[in-house]
């Protein structure tokens, strides 16, 4: 993955003029027990129409959950289906890179033969699959649910917690008001379970037992950390085809596109009857895939736990998918100014909360900082994405000062790179955790762990991103968030900041001088405080 | 009669009793010379295909040992046994028909039929030229020494045999001996003879036996009779063997010249010995032998129909009319995005559904035609467009299923063509029938993607659609559309099946859906609420679903079938069907359109389908059924259904006895007309009220008067 380069956009605010034709795009998603595709259409306000489903079965999941390899076989098997889709592809004129989005989750991204497969997919089909984080995946989850937590009026004011129980891991997903409080990914999957179960040969009248253990220690585990045990109810929503089958069974007279509301008894019954049922007498009663039958009784008792540890009653089935979200995000012009970085920012405040961090300090130089980006627009060419990256290393610059107030930026750094950011994958943490390290102390160096992992490109973010963050967090210096305007000038070699209203910066321009250097290296400017009578 | 026999008729005599009725046409006087005469052809076609398809299957079970019983308690051969009685009945009358009736009348129509006696001179010497120019090369004398060495026939041909004394070699006396003449696929059957202002001919069969000494100079022809042996052709294609499944359709082609036989007909005046010489020979039973007192196959006879002439001696001419609504001056698809479009064949003019496909191919905006081919015509235009299609560079799929029975031959010709074009052409599912009819057209608009749908009852063959009676319903409904997408997916394997909101396909959700609308009937007459069922089916053979209408008529639901061929179900028997009615209708038009009403607590649901209500079609088929939601279609379908449970002319009424009689003509609440006709005239009435308002409004077709 690279930095996006292209500028930020401008967003035009004319809307007359005339609407163009919507946008054929399709998703296609490798996941752990079949290959599926969308193919939907994107309109001039950004709102998408599937028009056209498929999938088939393939069992990637079944060898790396067990075997951590991607047979020869399965590999062609998947080449195979994507060839097939090409075909349909063809048939809508869908054609170009930018119209299609492949990924791949966990199955693939787990394979110690990942490379492997994504050449080979490369090499037959000129695919390229992009291989989700988990909390990638999370976002793209969270992209698709969203429009139906915001339509329905009791969920928009609710707290609700969204499970989507996938073949190899479980998302959670906390929304309070619209907005993602917590994000948490645990390796608990209805396929991964049905593996372990089968290599551990675990008798059949125990499976149960073995089971709800297994899953219980994963939930409990992961609702300690995410779900705030403040006695407010919660609303429990659930994603996923095993969801979606039991909800055509258990709830049949629902309104299209409407949550299903299953309560827990129901449900708790249900898989009593079909616990004792065979893969093959599941398939045969109730018309299943395979796949689909082996996945069944894991991910409902997993939902079960869930909603027995929160105390709800009932859950709530959402019929999106993943696909959904993909063509959500196609929609979206740059996901990176929208929503979602609502999200982002208010997962890094919860993190800070937890970590004890001198709040409206972290959310003033980061508010500095978004101001320094902006005004510095045309020296550093930096595009939304990094803005973000900013905004949360800004927020988090000071989060290690939990573990030790020595050296903290590196706890700070440590901290992120081990926390989890809702939506961000693994590189835009690091980049994050990496921009957070460098706002005091030492600058850049080929020899830091980390940073010399990243891309050139990707290194010089760092850099123009770790020399603003240094210059906002000189301005609050004091801690006292008294610098709220000022304006920036550039002269010659000089950024001249004038703060308004301000007698004594004489704090601040020793902070600068500290931490400054790193500024002047990356942008060849010196930095120059004054303040201004009105 | 025993508990099972009474709660079932058997499907096989159920059959007969439907080929009874064609034949009555033929035996109906008031009816037009010529067209009496195709009544007759079709009732000897229908008979062979019945021994062909029916009788062959039964005899391999037999054969083998079954003792199977069906739903009526019989075993193979019972069946058998009742089979043969009344097909021997049915054959007699078919004689009694054409020789006491219709042979006598044909110098009517200008035809004449001469028996090699009658001929004058000039047209002796003629048909001894074509004897001896185009007859004798082509026919070849096969000596039989034993059954071993009996001749490989092509089913239903008609062959001679003769029976022939000689001198013994070694001693003194006499021997005879046996040959066989097979015709094979000589063109000729009847051949015509000069005459003035009349069609005369004479039968290739007599001709031959008139000169038939001529093969043998040194022998005695003792008799020289025809004979037509039909072969077996149930032949299950074992799909889960061959993986090529084009080539082992090549092989049962080949194969089906070589399976047993079903029956042997052989002309009356042959002797005892002759007859069980070829029974024996063709290992056939004496009830499998029909002695027959005319002319072999009558099927043939649709050829004289056709030379014949004469005021009054044809249907009046009822040609299709070009629906009001479809401007013939706009797109087909503006039309269809207008308004969902429902057109009734033969009445409607299939050109819509040709114009629809051919439209397709040359629209620039089409991306993809997805389409079933069952049975097609020759030089079909539907076919013509599919290949101009994908070299106009539209994405062309066409599922073409090469096991429509009998019709292999000219499929494999077609899909040949079409891959050729670059058409993606997929052979149906794996061990099932593709027999629903679907065609998807995928357009590109301003607005979006587009989805433009045909379904239909009938096949794409604009040359059938002018006899069979079909619905075909044209709509962009956006359900609909992504339903009819994803069966598409899941037929050519594209994606596993999917959920289907609108559309349910056999073999995997039809049926349930069906039976799920039947107990909606019983739950709704249950709540007193409005109920009933009226359904329009070729066949009604399914057990479960007849036993799903006994529990409805004992809760009470009115049902009304609409059958025309085989029915199963017994209507009328006290307290198991005494609520059901079954009306057949054979008349001039072929009743083929499957239609679904059920009243559902007033929120009338109506249904359009490929599918029977049989156990082949519900189980081993890829089936469609579509619901029609739009109001004016759902009324025209509505009027449609109604007017033949009105037809006391042609509606025959199923007895509890298993008979068929047509109801007294003073009930007063019927048509003063066949339904066909007050459909026909109906059609035109609505199309001259739109031609003379110009207007956009047009009028629906009403229900037919009370």
């Amino acid at each position: 993955m690279s930095t996006r380069q292209t500028q930020p956009e401008i967003i035009s605010s004319g809307t007359d003029a005339p609407s163009s034709p919507p946008r054929l795009v399709a998703v296609i998603d490798i996941g752990t027990s079949a290959i599926r595709m969308a193919i939907g259409e994107i309109t001039a306000d950004g709102s998408t129409r599937t028009i056209d489903k498929l999938s088939q079965a393939v069992a990637i999941g079944k060898e790396t959950f067990t075997g951590k390899k991607i047979s020869r076989s399965t590999i062609e098997d998947c080449v195979r289906i994507l060839c097939s889709y090409r075909v349909v592809l063809d048939s809508y004129g869908i054609s170009s890179d930018e119209q299609l989005r492949c990924i791949a989750t966990s199955a693939v991204r787990e394979a110690t033969n990942r490379l492997v497969f994504l050449d080979r997919i490369y090499i037959a089909t000129r695919i390229q699959v992009d291989v989700l984080d988990q909390s990638e995946v999370a976002r793209i989850t969270f992209l698709g649910v969203q429009s139906t937590l915001k339509a329905d009026s009791h969920l928009a004011s609710a707290r609700s917690l969204v499970v989507e129980v996938g073949g190899g891991n479980t998302e959670f997903l906390v929304v309070e008001h619209g907005q993602v409080t917590f994000s948490q990914t645990c390796s608990l999957g209805s396929l991964r379970l049905r593996k372990m179960m089968e290599s551990l040969k675990t008798p059949v009248r125990k499976e149960r037992e073995f089971l709800e253990n297994q899953i219980d220690r994963f939930v409990s585990q992961t609702l300690q950390q995410i779900h705030p045990d403040d006695g407010l109810t919660t609303e429990l929503i659930a994603l996923g085809g095993d969801f979606r089958f039991a909800a055509k069974e258990l709830a049949p007279d629902r309104v299209e596109d409407s949550l299903a509301i299953i309560s827990i008894t129901t449900l708790q019954k249900f898989v009593d009857k079909i616990l004792p049922m065979s893969v093959d007498e599941l398939v045969y009663d109730y018309r299943l895939t395979f796949p689909d039958a082996e996945t069944l009784v894991p991910a409902l008792l997993t939902i079960i736990d869930v909603a027995q540890r929160l105390n709800v009653d009932q859950i709530r089935v959402s019929d999106v998918n993943l696909r959904d979200g993909l063509l959500k995000e196609l929609a979206s012009n740059d996901i990176w100014s929208g929503d979602f970085r609502d999200h982002v920012i208010s997962s890094a405040i919860d993190l800070g909360t937890r970590y004890g961090l001198d709040k409206a300090h972290a959310q003033h130089v980061a508010t500095l900082a978004e101001k320094l980006f902006d005004a510095l627009l045309p020296h550093h060419h930096l595009d939304a994405r990094a803005r973000v990256m900013l905004t949360l290393a800004s927020l988090l610059h000071e989060v290690g000062m939990l573990i030790g107030i020595s050296g903290y930026h590196k706890h700070s750094m440590y901290v992120i790179q081990n926390s989890e950011l809702f939506g961000l994958s693994r590189l835009d943490l690091q980049i994050v955790a990496l921009v957070a390290r460098y706002h005091r102390r030492s600058a850049p160096r080929p020899t830091h762990s980390g940073y010399s992992g990243l891309s050139r490109q990707d290194r010089v973010v760092v850099s123009k991103l770790a020399s603003i963050l240094r210059v906002a967090d000189a301005l609050d210096r004091s801690y006292s968030q008294r610098i709220r305007d000022f304006t920036c000038d550039i002269q010659k070699d000089r950024l001249i900041i004038t703060v308004p209203g301000v007698d004594d910066l004489s704090l601040e321009q020793i902070a600068l001088k500290e931490t400054a250097q790193l500024f002047e290296e990356t942008y060849g400017l010196s930095v120059l405080i004054r303040g201004s009578r009105a | 009669m025993s508990e099972s026999d009474l709660r079932f008729f058997n499907r096989e005599l159920s059959w007969l009793e439907f080929n009874q009725r064609v034949l009555e046409e033929a035996q109906n006087i008031s009816l037009p010379l010529l067209e009496r005469l195709k009544f007759l052809a079709i009732t000897a076609s229908n008979l062979d295909e019945f021994f062909m398809v029916r009788v062959g299957g039964l005899q391999t079970l037999y054969a083998r040992g079954s003792k199977t019983k069906d739903a009526t308690g019989m075993t193979p051969n019972q069946q058998l046994a009742a089979i043969s009685d009344r097909a021997h009945e049915l054959t007699r009358e078919l004689y009694d028909c054409y020789l006491e009736q219709l042979e006598p009348a044909l110098p009517e129509a200008s035809i004449r039929r001469l028996r090699m006696n009658d001929l004058s001179a000039q047209q002796t010497q003629y048909v001894r030229q074509v004897f001896n120019d185009e007859i004798v090369a082509l026919v070849a004398p096969l000596a039989v020494e034993s059954p071993d060495s009996f001749p490989t026939l092509t089913g239903n041909t008609i062959s001679m045999c003769v029976r022939l004394e000689r001198p013994a070699k070694d001693e003194d006396g006499l021997e005879t001996r046996y040959v066989v003449l097979p015709f094979g696929r000589i063109p000729i059957r009847f051949v015509t003879l000069p005459s003035e202002g009349t069609y005369s001919f004479v039968l290739l069969e007599e001709l031959v036996e008139k000169f038939i000494a001529e093969f043998f100079p040194r022998e005695t022809v003792l008799e020289c009779v025809a004979f037509r042996a039909t072969r077996n052709a149930d032949m299950a294609i074992r799909e889960d063997l061959a993986g090529d499944l084009l080539k082992e359709m090549k092989q049962l082609l080949v194969a089906r010249r070589e399976s047993d036989f079903a029956r042997l007909e052989v002309s009356a005046s042959a002797s005892v010995e002759l007859t069980n010489f070829l029974s024996d020979c063709l290992g056939l039973a004496q009830r499998d032998v029909y002695r027959i007192p005319g002319p072999l196959d009558l099927s043939h006879f649709f050829q004289v129909a056709d030379a014949g002439s004469g005021e009054g001696n044809r249907y009046e001419d009822w040609p299709p009319l070009a629906s009001p609504l479809v401007d013939p001056t706009e797109s087909i698809f503006e039309t269809i995005a207008r308004q969902d479009v429902l057109l009734y064949h033969p009445y409607d003019s299939f050109d819509p559904v040709v114009r629809f496909v051919e439209e397709a191919a040359a629209d620039p905006d089409v991306l993809a035609i997805k389409q079933t081919l069952y049975r097609t015509s020759r030089n079909s235009p539907i076919l013509a467009a599919l290949v101009r299609a994908a070299e106009n560079g539209k994405h062309v799929t066409a599922i073409v299923e090469l096991k429509a029975r009998f019709d292999e031959a000219r499929n494999i010709e077609g899909a040949r063509a079409l891959e050729q074009a670059g058409v993606q052409v997929f052979y149906g599912v794996k061990g099932l029938k593709t027999h629903a009819k679907l065609c998807i057209v995928v357009r590109r608009e301003p607005q979006g993607i587009q989805r433009y749908l045909h379904f239909g009852t009938g096949n794409y063959n604009e040359s059938t659609a002018r006899l069979y009676s079909d619905a075909s319903l044209l709509t962009c409904n956006e359900d609909l559309g992504a339903d009819a997408i994803s069966f598409f997916n899941s037929v050519t394997g594209y994606s596993l099946p999917q959920t289907m909101h609108s559309l349910s396909a056999a073999p995997i959700t039809l049926r349930d859906r069906l039976a799920e609308m039947i107990e909606a009937e019983i739950q709704y007459k249950n709540q007193r609420q409005k109920s009933g069922i009226t359904l329009k089916v070729n066949s009604l053979v399914d057990p479960q679903m007849i036993e799903l209408l006994y529990r409805a008529s004992q809760a009470g639901v009115k049902v009304r079938l609409n059958i025309r061929g085989i029915c199963c179900l017994r209507p009328g028997v006290p307290g198991l069907s005494e609520n059901i009615e079954v009306v057949s209708v054979v008349d001039r038009m072929l009743e083929h359109a499957r239609i679904m009403h059920f009243r559902h607590g007033g929120d009338d649901r109506v249904f359009i389908s490929s599918a029977d209500w049989m156990g082949r079609s519900l189980d081993r088929r890829v089936e469609l059924l579509v619901p029609v939601e739009d109001d004016r279609s759902r009324d025209r379908l509505l009027a449609i259904m109604e007017c033949y449970f009105k037809d006391n002319l042609k509606g025959r009424r199923l007895q509890p006895d298993g008979t068929y009689i047509i109801p007294s003509k003073r009930r007063s609440s019927g048509l003063k007309m066949p339904a066909q006709e007050w459909l026909y005239r109906e059609t035109c009435r609505v199309a001259e009220l739109a031609a003379q308002s110009r207007q956009a409004i047009f009028e629906p077709h009403r229900a037919p008067e009370q």
